[in-house]
């Protein structure tokens, strides 16, 4: 974790951000999201990566579902495509299927993924279809002002568990991995800089790539996933945890209170689209 | 098919048996076999729900002379391959018609149970050892089928050549020994079919040229969207496989491949659909197909397609229901779910086709209209329709619109893009992924030109109006009969007005009710929505009285006319599963011949349901 030792000049940091040249891959609107949200981070640490990487605007699509987190396409200056509440995976795997150029990236919130998405990420890890998720954890939903979601703490009191959620959370990188996704990571909204490099890495990864985003909702969440609450827990992965070790991996996953941060595991495999031409050259090799 | 043959042939075989007996495998290649003969061929087929096992079908295929549009209410001929499933169907069988079945010996099987004790004086028996020929020249019972098709080619004095290549092509990736072994049996059957006294029945000493520049296919409805598809230039398809869809599925699956294309199978119908519209984002063609439980899933999904402004087609074809309802049952109840399943004001293009062939151009010109007019187009069909065979003709030159995007003008690139700009046809430059400068956002939020988030009333008022405006040209996109008037001219006593796979039903029944010395007219819709509107009320002035005959129970259609042109129809409804009676129409026709204010009959009164069994 990076601590701010020297005090930070605003004039100083513009400068910075203008000569980085990652302001063109920002949209002239503004983010609609609330002061101090951890989306903001998200975006700027996107940003960051695109201009590393190198990639070219035109040549990227972002593919959102619906929530706070789903506006982040109306804040980057690539194609984007808002679609429906849960359906970024699809949408994106249509895109990704009609257009292998593209670099296709589904963002959306937990809300979005987990519960009325849920049924999507499994199919889209088999499958290992070259996209990234970049799935934003606030543990609530923020759009429909506060209720609870499937990441939500046991005990969190919300608009709709008024008595306190009594269900237990999924453990989404534990699914994840399960589900053969072959790029498995934890970033976390209070630190920019490990969060860009890790989207940097998933991005260029060559096949389906999981970023778990920890992000409080300072709205809504007054005492669970809180900036506080989580930068107590968070820690990074051991430094010898060896990430081509789905088990390793497995077990550092099931450590939910204590979240860590990194790459959990990557396996090189064939994708969505090299099986897509296999069955193109099998179908005229039968002709 | 509309070639003039030397005669007028028109004979209507039944071939029932259990899926076990081969009885659908019969049925195609006699089909097959009479289209390359030179004939009409209209076929139908009845299988259980089940999959396995040895549920009730029923293969009916009409061969005639003369271009024909629907079954015949009765058959000429049956051929049994079970007693007990095709006893009931022995009265459909006409007064003079042939039945031909195994004969068995009586004493073998409980009184009754011999299909020979319950035809009526006026059938012709044809009592054959099917099995026991099969067992003598094949290695054994397995091959009865082919002996039964055989005897009734040499009983009516079929080349049996036609047959022969039919059975060949059919089998042509199987064991060479297989299909020899059917060839024999076949061949024994026709012998024994030659040495019987012979039915007057008319064949072409050799098969109709074609046209050059046309090929003469058999195909059912569901093959025919297949080829619609790739005519169309279709470069992804995203499907979940359903009754009576799924054929629709699995042929893309083999065909797309072969075009360097992809078909990928989903995890669910929303997955379908919105991997569709992911794809129909980036430019290019693509579709998914399904039935009533899954347009009721993606109807989520249309409406985004809708305020996106997304190229989809969707192909449904309808069963019998509600929810899971008869899978294997034809219905055409998706109508309201098709027309107006959405959330908000969801316009959108729903073409329904009435034949095999209109299935092609309907599935082609989907891919059009999805690209010009920007929004989502259902090609509604139903299990009558995708399963029904027809010979339809094709034109080899690929009739379709590859292109028929409006694309962003060059010059255009320096200014802020405005993906939902109002121009004066109301439709919008589309930018795709990839072009360089012109990076945008598409939402199914409310939005402004820019396509930002925006839901002030003007705003929203502005591009309802957008989305709802620019189909109207739909109604005149080139190359595609968006409704069209049959019989007779001027003033009519009767109007018949149809849509979908019964309005073969409805033709048929004019021709009757004009024989009758009824004045009679009849149109079909295609284009259910946006509705040919003042086509509809022309056709209407014309007609005393107006019926509308369709397969549902609330006259979905009618209440769809009725909405459109404010008028009242005449209502005439059945869900019995299988298509409309040609007579039961004809009923009905001359009860408001002779009174115009009748009442509409009750759906499915006792009289039709004793009829199907
Ligand atoms: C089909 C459907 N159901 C419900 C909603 C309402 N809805 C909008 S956003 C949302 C939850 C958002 O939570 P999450 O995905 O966690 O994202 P966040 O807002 O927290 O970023 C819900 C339930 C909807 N838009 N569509
Ligand atoms: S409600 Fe919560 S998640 Fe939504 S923008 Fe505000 S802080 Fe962020």
């Amino acid at each position: 974790m990076t601590s701010v030792t020297q005090p930070v000049y605003l004039e100083e940091k513009l400068e910075d951000i203008r000569e980085s040249g990652r302001l063109i891959y920002r949209s002239k609107a503004l983010p609609t999201w609330c002061p101090g949200c951890g989306y903001y981070a998200i975006v700027e640490a996107m940003t960051d990566a695109m201009n590393r990487l190198g990639i070219l605007s035109e040549d990227t699509v972002v593919v959102s579902g619906i929530g706070c987190a789903s506006r982040f396409p109306f804040f980057v200056d690539t194609y984007g495509f808002h679609t429906l509440h849960g359906r970024v995976l699809p949408v994106a795997t249509g895109v990704k299927v009609a257009n292998e150029a593209l670099n296709v990236i589904g963002v959306g919130g937990d809300g979005d993924g987990f519960a009325i998405g849920g049924g999507h990420i499994p199919h889209a890890a088999r499958r290992n279809v070259d996209i990234t998720y970049v799935l934003f954890d606030n543990g609530i939903y923020g759009l429909t002002k506060g209720q609870t979601s499937p990441t939500s703490v046991t005990g969190f009191e919300t608009g709709t568990s008024p008595y306190q959620n009594q269900d237990n959370p999924l453990n989404p990188l534990l699914m994840l991995l399960s589900y053969g996704a072959s790029w498995v990571g934890q970033a976390y909204a209070g630190n920019p800089h490990h969060l860009a490099s890790m989207l940097e890495q998933a991005i260029a990864h060559r096949g389906f790539s999981y970023l778990h985003v920890l992000s409080p909702c300072v709205t809504f969440d007054k005492t669970s996933k809180t900036y506080r609450n989580l930068g107590m827990a968070i820690r990074d992965l051991p430094d010898q945890h060896d990430n081509r070790d789905l088990m390793a991996a497995m077990i550092e996953a099931r450590h939910q209170e204590t979240p860590a941060l990194g790459l959990y595991y990557k396996e090189e495999r064939p994708t969505l689209g090299d099986g897509l031409k296999t069955i193109v050259e099998r179908s005229r090799n039968k002709e | 098919m509309n070639q003039q043959l030397p005669f007028s042939t028109d004979i209507q075989i039944a071939i029932c048996g259990s899926a076990g007996d081969g009885t659908i495998a019969t049925g195609d290649i006699l089909k097959r076999a009479m289209a390359r003969a030179g004939y009409n061929v209209i076929a139908f087929d009845l299988y259980p729900p089940e999959i396995r096992g040895f549920g009730k079908c029923i293969a009916r295929t009409r061969i005639t002379s003369e271009q024909v549009y629907a079954l015949k209410p009765r058959s000429d001929v049956l051929i049994s391959l079970n007693d007990a499933y095709a006893i009931p169907h022995v009265h459909e069988v006409d007064d003079f018609g042939a039945v031909i079945y195994d004969d068995t010996p009586i004493a073998a099987v409980q009184e009754g149970e011999h299909i020979s004790g319950h035809l009526a004086p006026a059938h012709l028996p044809y009592a054959i050892p099917f099995r026991e020929i099969s067992e003598r020249t094949t290695s054994g019972a397995k091959s009865r089928n082919m002996v039964a098709v055989g005897y009734l080619a040499g009983l009516y004095g079929i080349p049996r050549e036609v047959f022969h290549d039919i059975i060949q092509s059919k089998f042509k990736t199987k064991p060479a020994a297989l299909t020899e072994s059917i060839l024999t049996a076949f061949d024994a059957g026709f012998v024994e079919g030659v040495a019987t006294f012979h039915l007057g029945f008319n064949v072409p000493s050799e098969a109709p040229q074609s046209d050059e520049k046309d090929d003469v296919i058999m195909m059912s409805g569901n093959d025919a969207v297949v080829r619609g598809c790739l005519d169309a230039g279709i470069k992804t398809f995203f499907g979940y496989p359903i009754t009576p869809a799924t054929s629709i599925m699995e042929k893309l699956a083999v065909e797309m491949p072969r075009q360097g294309n992809s078909m990928v199978q989903t995890e669910d119908e929303i997955s379908a659909i919105a991997a569709a519209i992911g794809a129909g984002f980036t430019g290019t063609r693509s579709a998914t197909a399904t039935s009533g439980p899954g347009l009721a899933l993606m109807t989520e999904m249309m409406g985004l397609a809708t305020i996106a402004e997304v190229p989809v087609v969707v192909f449904v074809s309808q069963r019998g229901g509600p929810s899971t309802g008869m899978p294997t049952k034809t219905e055409q109840s998706d109508l309201n779910l098709a027309v107006y399943g959405a959330t908000g004001d969801g316009q959108r293009i729903v073409l329904a086709p009435t034949n095999v062939e209109g299935c092609y151009w309907c599935a082609g010109k989907a891919f059009e209209m999805a690209e010009r007019y920007q929004c989502p187009v259902i090609v509604l069909l139903d299990l009558y329709l995708s399963n029904r065979y027809e010979a339809v003709v094709l034109s080899r030159i690929n009739p379709f619109d590859q292109d028929c995007n409006t694309g962003v003008p060059k010059h255009q690139t320096d200014k802020p893009y405005r993906r939902f700009e109002i121009t004066d046809d109301w439709l919008s430059p589309r930018a795709i992924p990839g072009e360089k400068g012109l990076q945008h956002v598409i939402t199914g939020l409310e939005h402004n030109e820019f396509g930002r988030p925006n839901d002030q009333a003007d705003v929203h008022a502005q591009m309802s109006h957008k989305r709802h405006q620019k189909l109207h040209a739909a109604l005149t996109h080139p190359d595609i009969t968006i409704c069209k008037r049959f019989g007779d001219t001027g003033q009519v006593q009767i109007g018949l007005l149809g849509w979908g796979s019964s309005f073969g039903e409805i033709l048929e029944a004019l021709f009757k009710a004009q024989g009758e010395g009824i004045t009679c007219a009849a149109m079909k819709v295609v284009m259910l929505s946006p509705f040919p509107t003042s086509e509809v009320i022309a056709f209407m002035d014309d007609c005393d009285a107006v019926l509308v005959p369709e397969l549902n129970y609330q006259g979905q259609f009618a209440n769809l006319v009725g909405a459109m042109v404010g008028r009242s129809v005449h209502r005439f409804t059945r869900v019995i599963g299988t298509p409309l009676h040609v007579d039961d129409i004809l009923v009905e026709v001359r009860r408001l011949c002779d009174d115009p204010t009748a009442p509409p009959t009750p759906v499915n009164p006792a009289t039709t349901q004793e009829k199907l069994t």
